[in-house]
């Protein structure tokens, strides 16, 4: 569904065979199935959703949106931490209507870290197929050492481990535009 | 010229140059057509579309997220700025 023109960004979460996201999983016969490419402000995706997703006849609905918004986020702060992270919060500005079948692009960037080095803010802009701005989103999220949440995500142990590494190799490959995440006392997340 | 305590170099003067610049660049008028005074959904050419993707770009630039109750309930250049200072200097 998605065709970033840049190299696809290879996810932690492909490691595990069958895992169902809703936005970035090629598992998910329901799902989005989002892939992501480096971009100059973080990583961009880009997606085209039909009927399926449709609200007011021949309308995208608002929430899938929404969806985009949120995964693009949260994948960039996973891709620059290494950490997995969490939706505290969110807010979205729609400034107009996208049309199902319309190609549009969906860019994230992040913000500054929260004063406590566990909270993160991001910002996701999407663009219709004429490159207008079309939706906004800001977001906070927390973010936490997978052995953290570990019981909370349902894996066998093969999986946590295989998982627990692929997240620790997100973290060691920053791109030259986008160093390590540092939080607010200077220290790499 | 009023100042805010927690952004010392950003004043409401300041906002007002940074919105009118991003006003004439949506709406594609002169700047020097926009004032503190000009009713955004006035000008010529403008839509609700228009004047909301400018608050789009005026909440990315400054890093704020504005109440949709204010962003609806003023008119002006000058109006949307003191939103954005009063979001600036209280948040």
């Amino acid at each position: 569904m998605t065709t970033p023109q840049s190299p696809v960004v290879s996810l932690p979460w492909r490691v595990l065979d069958d895992y169902r996201c809703f936005g970035c999983s090629p598992h998910n016969p329901f799902g989005l199935g989002l892939e992501f490419a480096e971009h100059p402000d973080g990583i961009v995706t880009s997606f085209r959703l039909g009927r399926g997703y449709e609200s007011y006849p021949g309308v995208v609905h608002g929430g899938l949106l929404g969806v985009v918004c949120d995964e693009t986020m949260g994948n960039l702060i996973v891709l620059r931490t290494g950490l997995v992270a969490f939706t505290t919060g969110m807010r979205m500005r729609y400034l107009q209507p996208i049309l199902v079948d319309e190609t549009c692009t969906c860019v994230a960037s992040l913000g500054a870290p929260g004063t406590d080095g566990q909270v993160m803010s991001a910002r996701a802009e999407i663009f219709n197929s004429e490159g207008i701005l079309v939706a906004a989103s800001t977001a906070t999220y927390l973010r936490v050492p997978f052995s953290t949440t570990r019981d909370r995500i349902s894996l066998d142990d093969e999986d946590a481990d295989r998982l627990d590494r692929a997240l620790a190799d997100a973290m060691f490959h920053p791109t030259q535009d986008h160093p390590p995440v540092q939080d607010h006392k200077g220290v790499q997340s | 010229m009023t100042t805010s305590p927690i952004s010392p170099s950003v004043s409401v003067a300041d906002i007002t140059a940074a919105l009118t610049a991003i006003v004439a660049g949506e709406l594609a008028v002169p700047a020097a057509d926009i004032h503190p005074d000009t009713d955004l959904r006035a000008v010529q050419g403008a839509d609700s579309v228009k004047v909301l993707r400018t608050i789009a770009k005026v909440e990315r630039e400054y890093d704020i997220e504005l109440e949709d109750e204010e962003v609806f309930g003023a008119s002006t250049v000058g109006e949307i700025a003191d939103v954005v200072y009063r979001t600036l200097t209280t948040s």
